[in-house]
């Protein structure tokens, strides 16, 4: 009943193994160590020469909910191009198409599931899920194949919050609100996106500042950081607190990126999609980099980890919580079209279909700013390998920006094709560093794991969970990690050359910490008061997750900080 | 839950009769009859009092084993080349089920409310919109324009739920100001508990995309040279259009059904577009009402497990599944083909359908999920009596087990 991996190459940063050869033993889901009885070993997988990690996580990728479900409604003509793309080819193939393509921005359930766990990735992470829309997300990734899952909830601009925020509500209210929604809603983690701003914008504020008052409640976005940052931190909640600032695509919005981590007050915080958050406004088109001044500071401020948001060019859609930022971007729609939704006295979405040109001054540039920010930043434990799918390109395009990361003239080639007067603006091409298979490995599983708070996986320890990616070591990068040659999840072999071979359907990671239940007190005559469904209808059981036979909860252990 | 615990019990219940999904709905179950408490709503009170029908799964009218009527089902697939999935009227759990066993039978699916889902599919698909959700609206609203609808024949409680609210967060809500803008239309929902009556914009259904043209135009600061429009003076319509956006959070709703002729998209386009205008210097957002038979839910599973929506567009087909939850007096148009029914009840087919089989309602015999009108809102179905029959998913199964 074991299965045998024999003779691979382990990279497994998690133990400090950086290409050492080493056999791995699978059993009932998980490693385990050598058996003493060879006998028991029934299958056996030569992987001479062959890169060993553990199943890649995407801490960061609109997966499930509203948000892309919007999309696909909206932008039917992203299947119709994939149905043309794919003409002529036959089955199995007819899945093919460009990694950006515009069919990947949008894909199905089912395509989400299937197109990962090709790639090796065997967990995705949904940063966006409003709590009242929870439900929704988690229909969508119960039917998500292939792949573990998870979300993070999002709080700061919710009418209940911000009245605690205005009322001074002492810390432990606010824990114990957090926490109860983290329960509620089945999430792992706390976003909050555009601190306070989803919610101006629907007082009309048409920009929100980090020491700007909401005009309602009286509040600032950096009060609203930091009581939702000790909240996540004094609950023990293992992934810090995922924050999504304020000015997303601004020019000059890097100040209000430096303020925010200065607002962390050393606690744990998690910047995402930061490429879309270090914009100078330097040059004759007011619009630059400022990828040395964030990377610089994020060197500095060993307390803050970020994702960076890659832009890769083709068609894609933005799909974001920020209606403020998105009403704003939404002229610049391509095709011309979006969705802005307030919703729920809770928060609200934003959907604006974009492509990304080369030839285009700012996206050329906002390519070469996430770049310089991969190569700046030099702990690869803090900094995570996100397209922020789809809004910057379809998740189909990592290992194409594993290539760029990896390989220096492959990098220099692309570079030397964009507009001519963003190269002029970016110091890409002094940047030399190239990352290792180990650092890859660092980013898309070990310090993903261990921002997430997933003991169990992205390593490749006695124990860990049996997701684990065999690739061919090739030079060309991208096609190494397009296309591994055996993908296992919990031990059971999934993906053969590239190609599922056995559909199963993966958990989902909660977080549940302790909290006062004298919560819903508060939370139930809001609920029969001002909120238009009941408060137990609001709470998603386990048992809508797990009762159709496929799905399954797994709860993460939380910290103890206080 | 087994049957000791259903005698005489009482429930918080969510109704699935209309797109509101309200959830307040308090029953009273007592052995196998179920009494609605609040005598609001005329629409959930027929569906939780509906009697239990008691029938048998039959094969062209005459009743059958459950276990042949899923063996002659899954003979009629197989033979088919080009099944259809019709109706449709169920949750999402059901819908998974049918949509699982489409792709396995190779059918296309249509839902029974097709039509109008489409008119507002059209409007997104071609240019978005800007909208809101009813929480907002409860607590936001300034003014509310209703477009060609009383909203009320559909969804019975928006008046009461979202308009005439005590506890408003944003605006005082015995000050919002209704109109309406169409034919025929019932108002009395739209007076104020202190009197405040509606302004009404009397026009004909057939000239609202005149009528809604001449509107978005007057939003955008254009000056229209006739004086009227569709009888309705223009002076009338920009004193609307000067109060939207003299308004903190104007509502621009609409019914899809109730637009019920060509090309009704541009007229729902011209009011979420007018939205769009409206929140370049104020805040406004326009809102779908209606909903039934789960079209809103069935519509987003479809397009999250396919990658696209479901369309109008007719569809050649060899036989047909009719699925009915909710409707059960609405039939499927062409009856001749072989036809595999599954819902509560036969009794309202002309032809007896080759199968029948009844099926548990979600909601009343069984849990569900549905989301409500406005999408963003998920809610559970609720089981509310024990049920006499399998659930549409157990029946499906089934027949996929044969083919």
């Amino acid at each position: 009943m074991i299965t045998h991996l024999k003779n691979g190459m382990i990279y497994d940063p998690a133990h400090q193994k950086n290409g050492v050869k080493e056999d791995l033993y699978l059993f009932q889901g998980r490693i385990v160590p050598k058996p003493l009885d060879p006998s028991k070993i029934t299958q056996t997988f030569d992987l001479t020469g062959k890169v060993v990690m553990a199943g890649a996580i995407d801490m960061h990728s609109h997966i499930g909910g509203g948000k892309i479900n919007i999309a696909r409604m909206m932008l039917p003509e992203f299947q119709e191009n994939r149905l043309q793309e794919t003409k002529g080819y036959t089955e199995p193939e007819a899945h093919v198409c460009t990694p950006n393509c515009s069919h990947n921005a949008t894909p199905s359930t089912t395509d989400t599931g299937f197109r990962y766990i090709e790639m090796g990735y065997t967990a995705a992470f949904e940063p966006a899920i409003l709590p009242i829309n929870a439900r929704h997300a988690h229909l969508e990734m119960g039917d998500t194949p292939m792949i573990d899952k998870g979300g993070y909830a999002m709080l700061g601009n919710d009418d209940y919050f911000l009245r605690l925020l205005h009322q001074n509500a002492d810390q432990k209210a606010i824990n114990d609100y957090v926490a109860w929604t983290l329960q509620a809603t089945q999430a792992i983690g706390i976003k909050v996106v555009n601190p306070g701003g989803i919610n101006a914008f629907k007082f009309n504020q048409r920009r929100l500042d980090l020491d700007e008052n909401n005009v309602h409640y009286q509040v600032t976005p950096r009060e609203i950081l930091q009581k939702l940052s000790r909240a996540v931190h004094e609950l023990g909640i293992a992934k810090p607190l995922h924050v999504h600032c304020n000015n997303l695509g601004a020019a000059g919005n890097f100040q209000t990126t430096l303020d925010t981590m200065g607002a962390s007050d050393g606690l744990p915080m998690h910047l995402t999609h930061i490429q879309f958050h270090s914009y100078g406004t330097e040059g004759d088109k007011k619009f630059s980099s400022a990828a040395a001044q964030i990377s610089e500071a994020l060197n500095k401020n060993k307390h803050i980890t970020a994702d960076v948001g890659q832009i890769l060019f083709g068609q894609t859609v933005t799909a974001s919580g920020d209606t403020m930022m998105q009403h704003l971007n939404a002229k610049h729609a391509n095709p011309k079209k979006s969705v802005i939704m307030d919703i729920e006295c809770d928060a609200g979405c934003g959907v604006v279909p974009f492509k990304y040109r080369d030839q285009n001054y700012v996206n050329a540039l906002q390519w070469a700013i996430g770049l310089e920010l991969f190569l700046s930043v030099e702990d690869p434990w803090r900094i995570f390998l996100t397209t922020d799918h789809p809004n910057g390109a379809p998740f189909t395009s990592y290992p194409h920006l594993i290539r760029l990361l990896m390989d220096k003239t492959f990098r220099n080639k692309a570079f030397a094709k964009l507009n001519l007067d963003a190269q002029a603006m970016s110091n890409l091409t002094s940047l030399n560093r190239e990352y290792s298979l180990y650092e890859i490995a660092i980013m898309t599983r070990a310090g993903a794991a261990k921002l997430i708070g997933l003991n169990d996986c992205g390593h490749l320890g006695v124990g860990a969970q049996a997701d684990i990616t065999v690739y061919t070591d090739q030079p060309d990068r991208e096609a190494m990690f397009a296309k591994p040659d055996y993908v296992f999840k919990n031990g059971q072999l999934v993906v053969k050359n590239g190609k599922v071979v056995k559909v199963v359907w993966g958990a989902t990671h909660t977080a549940k910490p302790a909290f006062d239940m004298g919560v819903e007190k508060g939370l139930s005559e809001y609920f029969d008061k001002y909120h238009t469904i009941q408060l137990d209808n609001f709470k998603i059981a386990d048992d809508e997750i797990s009762d159709d036979g496929r799905g399954k909860i797994i709860t993460n252990p939380s910290k103890s900080n206080q | 839950m087994d049957s000791a615990h259903l005698n005489a019990t009482t429930m918080n219940a969510t109704c699935p009769a209309c797109g509101l999904l309200c959830d307040d709905v308090q029953i009273v179950i007592h052995q196998q009859t179920i009494q609605v408490r609040n005598q609001n709503c005329s629409k959930s009170q027929r569906f939780f009092e509906q009697a239990q029908i008691v029938t048998t799964p039959k094969i062209a009218g005459e009743p059958a084993s459950l276990q042949a009527s899923i063996q002659h089902a899954a003979q009629l697939l197989k033979a088919a080349k080009a099944p259809l999935f019709a109706g449709l009227s169920t949750d999402i759990l059901g819908f998974r089920a049918l949509f699982n066993l489409a792709q396995k039978t190779n059918a296309a699916m249509q839902h029974i409310n097709a039509q109008s889902t489409q008119r507002n599919l059209r409007v997104l698909q071609s240019a978005g919109w800007q909208t809101t959700t009813l929480t907002e609206v409860k607590h936001r609203a300034d003014v509310l324009v209703c477009f060609g609808t009383d909203i009320v024949t559909h969804n019975p409680r928006f008046f009461e739920r979202f308009i005439w609210v005590k506890d408003a967060l944003f605006c005082d809500a015995n000050q919002r100001e209704i109109i309406y803008i169409g034919e025929n239309i019932n108002t009395s929902a739209g007076i104020s508990p202190t009197g405040n009556k509606p302004t009404v914009l009397a026009c004909n259904t057939e000239d609202l995309p005149e009528v809604t043209a001449a509107f978005r135009a007057l939003i955008q600061g254009k000056t229209l040279k006739c004086t009227h429009v569709a009888g309705i003076p223009i002076s009338a319509l920009n004193d609307i259009a000067t109060k939207l956006k003299q308004a903190k959070y104007g509502v621009l709703a609409w019914v899809a059904k109730d637009l019920d002729f060509p090309h009704a998209e541009l007229t729902i386009q011209n009011i979420t577009e007018s939205a769009v205008l409206l929140n370049q210097t104020t805040r406004a957002a326009s809102l779908a009402l209606g909903g039934s038979d789960g079209d809103t839910s069935i519509s987003y599973a479809h397009t999250w497990l396919s990658g696209v929506t479901l369309n109008d567009a007719p569809i050649a087909h060899d036989c047909m599944v009719w699925v009915n939850s909710y409707s059960p007096a609405k039939l499927p148009k062409d009856a001749n083909l072989p036809m595999i029914a599954l819902g509560q009840d036969d009794s309202g087919f002309e032809h007896a359908p080759d199968v029948f089989i009844p099926v548990a309602t979600p909601g009343l015999d069984c849990n569900g999920t549905l989301f409500r009108v406005d999408g963003s809102v998920t809610l559970p179905l609720k089981k509310c009596r024990e049920a006499t029959y399998p659930t549409l998913s157990a029946i499906l199964s089934q027949i996929e087990a044969q083919l």
